[in-house]
């Protein structure tokens, strides 16, 4: 090979760009490839099956329907019943975890001694699995032999054992209760690092200023906190409105349908009704609000950012 | 590898910006090469260029007689000291050092000789077992410095690595680095803003402005015979005077007129200007081309008024108004200032900076239409 | 005096802060070291006054006490509590979803670690496209992979199998980590990785030699997450697997919870025994997890 062919060959690759984008792309390739095949695939595929109306019992006859699937949900009483519940579970849920965590934060905060044991504490309710966390709540909740029951009944609030779960009243407020206890510490970490990086300047200058404890809190805390909150508000309302475990180990959607959300509705149709077309279809309409939720509380919060 | 080759070499970001521009440069052999400019010149391009940390977007580059647009930098022979050092922090001095060498799979006990080799030159052999953590500034750019010693390439690049340490430092580590050089006959290639720098270090400087290079060649030549106005003010501290006015040609002699001001161009300088009779010309006087002892001959006369006097040391700086314009001059001290004065300064005519007023090209060292 | 004043308060809070984190699972394993008889009691013992070690027996020598209808006089007769059928298969599930995360976790660093390299140190074309890619497939909800997965499973006769969970987990894990990962080996400077190359590095070398060792806090952090993720998840287990060759210990504990002759007892040592590895995991790591996660999550 001459000088020549050897100048020629290494014009292909003329630039040193050119190994890096091959060394990229077998990088990426991996990523790209699981991804592809377990992520977009499914979506895609979910589509497409909600277009047809799959039931499992007469598994032979799967007519392509249109929106069929679709519109037969929208008219479903139990549907919209469903996002109602849904709804009002995420909204109390999401407000006690903000509060909660909030104050979780400020204490973690401060300087004192035994805070590192508090830290290490903190994500214990994190790492439990959802079932071993209804378990737990299902137990305290029992109308037997509760410990709520107990508690209550000790301190002497009421004079017998109520009961719980089972009342269509008190389940959606018990299930969101065992749902904040679980999701605290991850929004608890976000605040107190933002708390952390709150430039303690500011709090100086307030103090010379004049301002009391109160003051401080509302006009520097809170405005500081903000885009933390935000972050909290829009990954715990996702994580709200998709919820699934507890509903199943605690009230399995009873008592009644008081506990019978969307995640349970997508549930029950798909493998109780094994209507898989329409199960499709509320799964994809499930995905499609999570991802509208998401994308509205981003613009709307954070453009007054 | 002995010569690197820049033969029409261009950059072009993917949202347009040039960074260089038709860059020509023949790197020789074993020569200290500097290449300074300010922020945004492309000088750091062209270094990252060398090291295949930057493609080549037109044009070649060549080290010896091979094509190297396409090899990646872990594959060319070049070391590289970098601004912020870039040590790794996992690592101990002695594996940082060590690093180049074992990536490169040098049997054991030569890396051992040439990492404690290194050390001594540079005077680091207690910090071996340290962390780059717990190494002072000065430290730190001695162990990234023996980092690229211990490899022995054919080129070392430096891409301003004093500009971190504090003043008097930065003036002992350039006589090092030289010393280095000349101990290590190897071609370096060395990126700095400070012109000082290039003029204390290099065997040539090329100086860049906004990807193009405006000149090439010596410290001496740069700095007298700059060849536009760019480099004649970028090089010397204080920059150079400027003055505008007319070249007036006639009688074989070539005169600057300003108002009242007129000075006569040597007969070596002006035999290159007889072409320019009525040209607009901005002239450069350097601060230390002027004198005062005695009165000046006709012709090299500068008359102004005292606007301020600023001691330094061993000499005075004056800066004098002359028709308006404020100039600055070192003189020495021996003949008694205040503001207000008038003075007469004798000008060194024969180190006389002329240049196209419109252009900025120097009349005498560039090929200018008339 | 107005320090005393914070200590106080402080001490109250922390109080507060403790026994709402710890006070339920402080009741559960209090309660399993509590006999059937002493657990229905009322009020209830905070504290075990007879504690046994029963209930762990039962779960680590299930076999023996299958309910028939012969053995049925022999349970324990105040509440009739039993054991349920499946709790013989506590242990060999929680094998299950050990092997299913840790094969998750390889998986996870095997993939995201290069990718994540490859976006945040190398310019190379479709760089920004892989990132909003990787971004929109973290958002997706596992509801929407339930049916798909599914049929898709059922279709590839896989539907039984270890392996259609560690696929499912790999789509819910892999975006998050690549993120965290990403963020990351931003942070490290450029330079370093300049160095490295022209130290002579290879790509691949630069990525195992120089920015593996500096990023193992979120090596960590990721690692666990994956692990946790792996190791909860219900629904879709739930979905994928029917027998208890397959089934993950989530599974099989909430089989417990709705079989009404169970004896609480076992149920509540059940749960004991299934939180102690992650508990243990967060515990020991919590710093990692802290550092891993905010690394990300701060840049929004």
């Amino acid at each position: 090979m001459n000088a020549q062919t050897r100048a020629a060959r290494k014009s292909v690759h003329h630039t040193v760009g050119a190994y890096d984008q091959k060394a990229a792309m077998l990088f990426l390739t991996p990523m790209v490839v699981v991804l592809g095949v377990v992520a977009v695939f499914p979506v895609l595929y979910s589509f497409w099956i909600s277009l047809f109306d799959i039931k499992l019992s007469r598994p032979h006859r799967t007519p392509f329907v249109w929106f069929d699937n679709y519109a037969r949900v929208f008219q479903d009483h139990m549907f919209w019943d469903s996002v109602t519940r849904t709804v009002s579970f995420t909204v109390m849920s999401v407000a006690a975890i903000l509060l909660v965590a909030l104050c979780m934060a400020l204490l973690l905060n401060e300087e004192f001694r035994g805070r590192r044991f508090l830290s290490a504490m903190l994500l214990v309710p994190w790492a439990i699995p959802f079932v071993a966390n209804g378990l737990m709540w299902k137990w305290i909740y029992d109308s037997g032999y509760g410990a709520l029951n107990g508690i209550l009944y000790q301190l002497g609030f009421i004079d017998k054992y109520l009961v719980w779960l089972g009342d269509p009243d008190k389940t959606l407020p018990l299930i969101a209760n065992a749902f904040i206890w679980k999701a605290v510490p991850l929004p608890t970490i976000l605040l107190l690092v933002t708390l952390k990086s709150i430039p303690s300047d500011l709090y100086g200058a307030a103090k010379v200023d004049g301002a009391n404890v109160w003051r401080r809190f509302f006009h520097i805390t809170l405005p500081s906190l903000k885009p933390a909150f935000i972050l909290v508000m829009i990954y715990e309302t996702m994580m709200a409105v998709r919820h699934f475990d507890l509903f199943f180990i605690l009230t399995e959607g009873g008592p009644a349908d008081a506990s019978h959300v969307l995640s349970w509705e997508v549930y029950a149709e798909t493998f109780r009704k094994l209507s898989f077309g329409t199960g499709a279809a509320l799964a994809y309409i499930m995905a499609l609000l999570i991802f509208v939720i998401a994308y509205s509380v981003i613009r709307t919060l954070g453009n007054k950012l | 590898m002995a010569r690197i080759k820049f033969e029409r070499v261009s950059k072009r970001y993917p949202n347009g910006f040039k960074a260089l521009e038709n860059l020509n440069l023949d790197i020789q052999d074993k020569e200290f090469l500097v290449l300074l400019g300010p922020s945004g010149c492309g000088k750091s391009t062209t270094l990252n260029m060398i090291a295949g940390l930057e493609d080549v977007t037109e044009g070649n580059l060549f080290f010896d007689s091979a094509v190297v647009n396409a090899v990646p930098p872990h594959r060319r022979d070049v070391a590289m000291v970098f601004q912020s050092y870039a040590l790794y922090p996992h690592k101990s001095v002695y594996e940082n050092i060590a690093f180049g060498l074992r990536m490169r799979k040098h049997p054991q006990d030569e890396i051992d000789r040439r990492v404690r080799d290194a050390a001594r030159r540079l005077e680091i052999e207690p910090l071996l077992e340290r962390r780059p953590n717990q190494l002072s500034g000065g430290q730190r750019q001695r162990v990234a410095l023996g980092r690229a010693l211990v490899r022995q390439p054919s080129v070392f690049l430096m891409d301003e690595p004093l500009s971190n340490l504090d003043a008097a430092l930065r003036i002992s580590m350039r006589a090092e680095i030289k010393q280095l050089h000349q101990a290590m006959h190897t071609t370096f290639v060395y990126v700095t803003h400070d012109q000082a720098e290039a003029l204390t270090l290099a065997d040539r400087i090329v100086v860049m402005r906004e990807g193009v290079v405006q000149q090439i060649g010596s410290p001496d030549e740069i700095y007298e015979r700059a060849h536009n106005m760019f480099v004649a003010s970028f090089l010397g501290n204080p920059p150079i005077n400027y003055l505008d006015g007319q070249l007036e040609v006639g009688n074989g002699a070539v005169t600057f007129r300003r108002g009242g001001l007129a000075l006569l161009i040597p007969p070596e300088l002006a035999q290159k200007l007889t072409a320019f009779a009525g040209r607009e010309v901005a002239i450069g006087i350097r601060a230390e081309d002027v004198s005062e002892h005695g009165a000046p001959p006709a012709g090299q006369a500068l008359a102004g008024q005292i606007t301020s006097v600023l001691p330094v040391g061993s000499d005075n700086f004056l800066e004098i108004e002359v028709d308006r314009k404020q100039l600055f001059f070192r003189v020495g001290k021996e003949v008694h200032h205040k503001v207000g004065d008038s003075v007469v300064l004798a000008v060194n005519v024969s180190r006389l900076h002329v240049f196209d007023k419109q252009g900025g090209q120097s009349l005498i060292w560039q090929k200018v239409q008339a | 005096m107005a320090n005393l004043g914070r200590r106080a308060l402080l001490l109250i809070a922390s109080i507060a802060f403790l026994a709402y984190v710890l006070a339920p699972i402080a009741w559960l394993v209090s309660s399993s070291f509590q006999s059937e008889s002493e657990l229905t009691s009322k009020p209830p013992h905070w504290i075990p006054h007879q504690p046994t070690l029963e209930n762990f027996a039962t779960i680590f020598t299930a076999n023996d006490r299958v309910v028939t209808y012969e053995t049925r006089s022999e349970g324990v007769t105040a509440t009739s509590g039993f054991v349920p059928s499946t709790a013989k298969y506590l242990l060999p599930a929680m094998w299950n979803s050990f092997v299913v995360a840790i094969t998750v976790v390889v998986l996870n660093l095997l993939v995201s670690i290069p990718a994540a390299y490859a976006m945040a140190k190398i310019r190379f074309i479709g760089r920004t496209s892989s990132i909003y890619f990787m971004l929109v497939t973290r958002v997706i909800p596992d509801i929407a992979l339930v049916v798909p997965f599914f049929l898709f499973i059922r279709k590839l006769g896989l539907l039984d199998n270890l392996l259609s969970l560690i696929i499912t987990y790999l789509a819910i894990t892999i975006p998050f980590s690549v993120f965290v990962l990403l963020s990351y080996f931003e942070s490290l400077p450029d330079e370093l990785d300049k160095a490295a190359r022209v130290d002579g590095c290879s790509r691949l070398q630069t990525l195992l030699r120089v920015f593996l060792p500096l990023a193992m806090p979120s090596l960590v952090a990721v690692m666990l997450f994956s692990f946790l993720t792996s190791w909860n998840e219900f629904l879709l287990a739930l979905m994928f697997t029917q027998t208890p060759a397959a089934q993950t210990m989530p599974i099989i504990v909430a089989s417990f919870t709705s079989d009404f002759t169970i004896s609480f007892s076992f149920i509540n040592a059940a749960g004991v025994v299934a939180i102690i590895p992650p508990v243990i995991l967060a515990v020991v790591f919590e710093r990692y997890i802290v550092s891993g996660l905010t690394a990300g999550a701060v840049k929004g």
